[in-house]
C-alpha cells in the first residue's frame, strides 16, 4: 500500500508540469469562424470571430482583423489585439472570398490540416465578393454571423440543394485524380445572407459557379441521394407556368464509361429519381395514371437538357466537378490512366445523361 | 503452484503486445509505401507473422514447453549466450522505450504543446513499473481489463460507413508506391509484439490451445488492421492518404456528436492502454533476460535500473523525426529477433534430440 500511495504522489505531482498548457476557459478567444481574402497588394486580409462569453456584455462576438502574408501569422496578429488567447480548437467554418478562391486555396487549406487542434470537420465556404465584409456585418436578429452561416449551411446541405464540403471532403477531392473538388458559395444580400449556388474548382481554384436553382441537378449527377427537394419548369400550358415540385427525392446514380478508341470515351451518367410531387400548377389530373407516366417523361426530359448543358460548360472551365475521371480511370490500366492527360481528355469526351423519375405519390389530393 | 495463463488471456495480452504506435501511422505507410491498394499487403505480412507463430509452437512442442532460457543453456555455454542476451534484452528494452516516447510526443503535440514530454515519460514509466513488479500474471490481467476498455474503439469505424466509396479504392494493384523493402519492414513491424510469447511458455498450460490463442490475438489484430485500413482508402483519396501523417488522429477529429466535438483528444488517451501493454510487455522480456545473467539481483532494483537507462536513452530521442528513426532501426532488429530467436531455438532442440536419442 505504501509503494502505492508513493506512486500516486509522484503521478500527481508530474501534472504540474502541465501548467505551462493550463487552458483557463474564460481567458480563451476560441475562433468560430474565420474569412479570408486576397487584397490588392496581394497580402492576406484575415478576419476572425470570437464568441464573447460574458453574460454582462452586451455584444455577442468580437471581431479580429488583421493583414498578414498568412493565416497562422494573422493569429499572432490577433493576439496583439485582444486580451484572449486565440486558440483554433474550436474552428467550425472558413470562408474564402472570390479572389483569394480564383487564385487558389490549397495552400490555405493544408496549413489548416496541418495544425493539430483543426479537425477535418471544418466548414469550406466561398463567399461571393469580400469574405471579412460579411463576416464583420451583424445580420438581426443572428448575434453571430459565422454561427448563421453555419447553421444556414448545415440546414440546406441536409436537402442536397448545395453540397455539405468540409476540410475533409474538399482536401480529398482536391487530391483526387479523378474529382475536382466543389463548396457552397453563399453571398450577402442586404440584410439577409444567402445561398448564392456551388463553386466548382479546377484543382484548388475557383472557376465556375452552379446557381442554387441547379444544386440538386447537380448534386443528383454528382452522387447518390437520401434526401432532397427540386422544382422542375416545364414551360408555360395556356401562358400559365408549368411548375411541379418534389419532395423527398432519392436517387441512385451509375456511370458508364466507353472507350471509343484513340483516347476518346463516352460515358453514360443514368440517374433514377423518386419522389413524391407537392405542387402541380399544370391543367391535367395527377390522379390519371397515364398523365403521371407523360409527367414523369417530361421532368425527366427537362432534368436531361439541364444537365448536359451543364455537364458541357464545367468541360470547357475543365473541371470535372461530377467525379466522373473516377469512373474513366477505374476502366482502364493504370498505364493507360497514367500515360493520359485527364485534364485534355475531359473537355472532348461525349457524356450523355439517363435519368428516369418515379413519382412515388402526389400527396393526398387529386 | 503457479496460476496459468488461459488461452483466452493469452490472446488477449498477444493482440495487446502487437497493437501499438504502428496502428496511427499504418493506413498512410501502406498508401505511400504501396500505392493504390496498399491495405492488400496486411495479408502476406498475416501470413508471414502466422509462419513465424508457427515456428514458436515448433519451439514449444519441441522443448516441451520449457523456458527458452532454459533451452539455450542447456547445449550453449554461458560465456556465448550473455552477448546475446545482452543484445536481446538491450534491443527490447530501448525499442519499448521509443514506443512510449512516440506515443507521448504525439500526445504533446495534440494536447500539450509547451509541456516538457519528458514529464509524460515519467509518469507512463512509473506506471509501467508498477504493472511490472506484479508479475505477468498480473500484466496479463491488467491487459484483460485495458482490452475491453479499447477493443470497443474499432465499432466507431462504422461512423465512417456512410462516406465509404469503394470507387476511390480502383482496381489498380500496388502502383505508384517506393521503397517497398523499406515499406514491407516497416508495415511487418505493425505485427511485432507475438515474439514474446516465447517467454509465456513456463506460464501455460501445455496443450494445443495455448499456441492456437495465440494465433487467435494474432488474427483478431489482423482483423483490426484490416478494417481499419480499408476504411481508409475508401474514405479519403490516394493522395490525400499520402498527405496524412496520422490518419488515425483524423479518422478520430472527424467523428461529432451533437454533444461533443474534438472527440481525439479524449480517445487518444484511451490508446495509452494499448501502447502501455505493448512498452511492458517488451520491458518484461528484457528483465526476464537481463535477470537470467545477474540471477541473485532483487527483481525491484533490476527493473529500476533497467527502466532509468530506458528513461536515460529516451532522452536521446528529442524530435517525432528522430524517434521514428530508433523505432525504424530497431525494429528491424526486433524482426530479426522475431525470425532468428525461434530458428535458432529449433536447431538447438533437434540437436538436443538427437544427441538424446544417440546417448539414450
Amino acid at each position: 500500500m505504501g509503494k502505492l500511495r508513493i506512486a500516486a504522489v509522484i503521478l500527481l505531482l508530474l501534472l504540474t508540469g502541465c501548467k505551462r498548457d493550463e487552458r483557463v476557459l474564460e481567458d480563451l478567444g476560441m475562433v468560430q469562424t474565420s474569412s479570408y481574402d486576397l487584397l490588392e497588394n496581394n497580402k492576406l486580409k484575415v478576419v476572425s470571430c470570437v464568441p464573447v462569453i460574458d453574460p454582462d456584455s452586451p455584444v455577442r462576438r468580437e471581431l479580429l482583423t488583421a493583414e498578414s502574408d498568412s493565416i497562422k501569422e494573422a493569429r499572432l496578429q490577433f493576439s496583439r489585439q485582444t486580451d484572449l488567447m486565440v486558440v483554433s480548437g474550436q474552428l467550425r467554418e472558413v470562408l474564402f472570398g472570390t479572389t483569394l478562391a480564383k487564385a487558389g486555396i490549397g495552400g490555405y487549406t493544408d496549413t489548416l490540416l496541418r495544425d493539430p487542434s483543426t479537425a477535418l470537420g471544418v466548414r469550406v465556404t466561398v463567399v461571393e465578393g469580400d469574405a471579412g465584409e460579411l463576416l464583420s456585418k451583424t445580420y438581426e436578429p443572428h448575434s453571430d454571423t459565422g454561427s448563421y452561416i453555419t447553421h444556414l449551411l448545415e440546414k440546406e446541405s441536409l436537402g442536397n440543394s448545395v453540397p455539405a464540403t468540409t476540410l475533409y471532403e474538399f482536401s480529398r477531392d482536391y487530391n483526387d485524380d479523378g474529382i475536382d473538388a466543389v463548396t457552397p458559395v453563399v453571398k450577402n444580400v442586404g440584410n439577409k445572407v444567402t445561398i448564392d449556388g456551388i463553386a466548382l474548382f479546377l484543382m484548388d481554384k475557383y472557376v465556375m459557379k452552379i446557381p442554387v436553382e441547379d444544386g440538386i441537378i447537380f448534386a443528383l449527377f454528382r452522387d447518390d441521394l437520401k434526401q432532397g427537394e427540386a422544382t422542375v419548369n416545364l414551360g408555360k400550358q395556356n401562358g400559365k407556368p408549368v411548375i411541379v415540385m418534389f419532395s423527398s427525392l432519392s436517387s441512385k446514380r451509375k456511370v458508364k464509361v466507353h472507350k471509343k478508341g484513340d483516347g476518346r470515351f463516352k460515358v453514360v451518367i443514368s440517374t433514377s429519381v423518386q419522389g413524391s410531387v407537392l405542387e402541380y400548377t399544370g391543367e391535367e389530373k395527377l390522379s390519371a395514371p397515364g398523365t403521371r407516366h407523360k409527367l414523369e417523361e417530361e421532368i425527366s426530359k427537362s432534368i436531361t437538357e439541364k444537365a448536359e448543358e451543364m455537364i458541357l460548360q464545367m468541360q470547357q472551365e475543365k473541371t470535372d466537378a461530377l467525379g466522373i475521371g473516377r469512373y474513366v480511370r477505374n476502366s482502364l490500366s493504370y498505364r493507360e490512366w497514367t500515360s493520359m492527360n485527364w485534364r485534355e481528355v475531359y473537355p472532348r469526351i461525349e457524356v450523355d445523361c439517363h435519368v428516369k423519375v418515379i413519382i412515388k405519390d402526389y400527396g393526398k389530393y387529386s | 503452484m503457479q496460476q496459468k495463463i488461459s488461452p483466452f488471456h493469452i490472446a488477449v495480452l498477444t493482440y495487446m503486445a502487437q497493437a501499438g504506435m504502428v496502428l496511427f501511422t499504418l493506413p498512410r505507410s501502406l498508401a505511400d509505401y504501396f500505392g493504390t491498394n496498399g491495405w492488400l499487403v496486411l495479408i502476406p505480412c498475416f501470413l508471414l507473422s502466422a509462419f513465424n507463430i508457427w515456428l514458436i509452437s515448433l519451439v514449444f512442442r519441441l522443448g516441451q514447453g520449457r523456458s527458452v532460457f532454459a533451452i539455450l543453456e542447456q547445449s550453449v555455454p554461458k560465456m556465448l549466450l550473455y552477448p546475446l542476451y545482452f543484445l536481446l534484452a538491450g534491443s527490447w528494452l530501448i525499442f519499448g522505450c521509443m514506443i512510449g516516447k512516440k506515443y507521448v510526443l504525439v500526445f504533446q503535440m495534440l494536447s500539450f504543446p509547451s509541456t516538457n514530454p519528458m514529464l509524460f515519460k515519467l509518469a507512463i514509466d512509473v506506471l509501467a513499473f508498477l504493472l511490472l513488479i506484479k508479475g505477468i500474471q498480473g500484466i496479463s490481467k491488467a491487459a484483460t481489463l485495458f482490452f475491453w476498455m479499447t477493443a470497443w474503439m474499432i465499432l466507431l469505424l462504422a461512423w465512417f460507413i456512410p462516406s465509404f466509396r469503394w470507387e476511390r479504392l480502383t482496381p489498380f494493384l500496388l502502383k505508384g508506391g517506393h521503397d517497398q523493402v523499406k515499406g514491407s519492414i516497416e508495415v511487418y513491424s505493425a505485427f511485432l509484439g507475438y515474439e514474446l510469447t516465447l517467454f509465456l511458455f513456463p506460464h501455460v498450460k501445455k496443450n494445443k490451445k495455448s499456441i492456437w490463442a495465440i494465433h487467435v490475438g494474432n488474427l483478431f489484430l489482423m482483423l483490426n488492421y484490416l478494417s481499419l485500413s480499408l476504411i481508409c482508402f475508401g474514405l479519403f483519396s490516394l493522395n490525400q492518404l499520402k498527405k496524412l501523417l496520422y490518419p488515425v488522429l483524423d479518422l478520430l477529429a472527424y467523428i461529432q456528436f451533437p454533444f461533443i466535438e474534438r472527440l481525439e483528444n479524449l480517445l487518444y488517451g484511451f490508446f495509452l492502454f494499448l501502447i502501455l501493454i505493448t512498452l511492458v510487455m517488451y520491458w518484461w522480456a528484457a528483465q526476464l533476460t537481463v535477470q537470467r545473467m545477474m540471477p541473485k539481483l532483487n527483481m525491484k532494483i533490476l527493473l529500476l535500473i533497467l527502466i532509468f537507462i530506458a528513461y536515460g536513452i529516451s532522452f536521446f530521442a528529442e524530435t517525432l523525426e528522430q524517434v521514428n528513426v530508433w523505432i525504424t532501426n530497431l525494429g528491424y532488429a526486433v524482426t530479426g529477433i522475431a525470425f532468428g530467436l525461434p530458428t535458432l531455438l529449433i536447431m538447438i532442440l533437434l540437436l538436443q534430440r538427437k544427441g538424446g536419442t544417440t546417448h539414450g
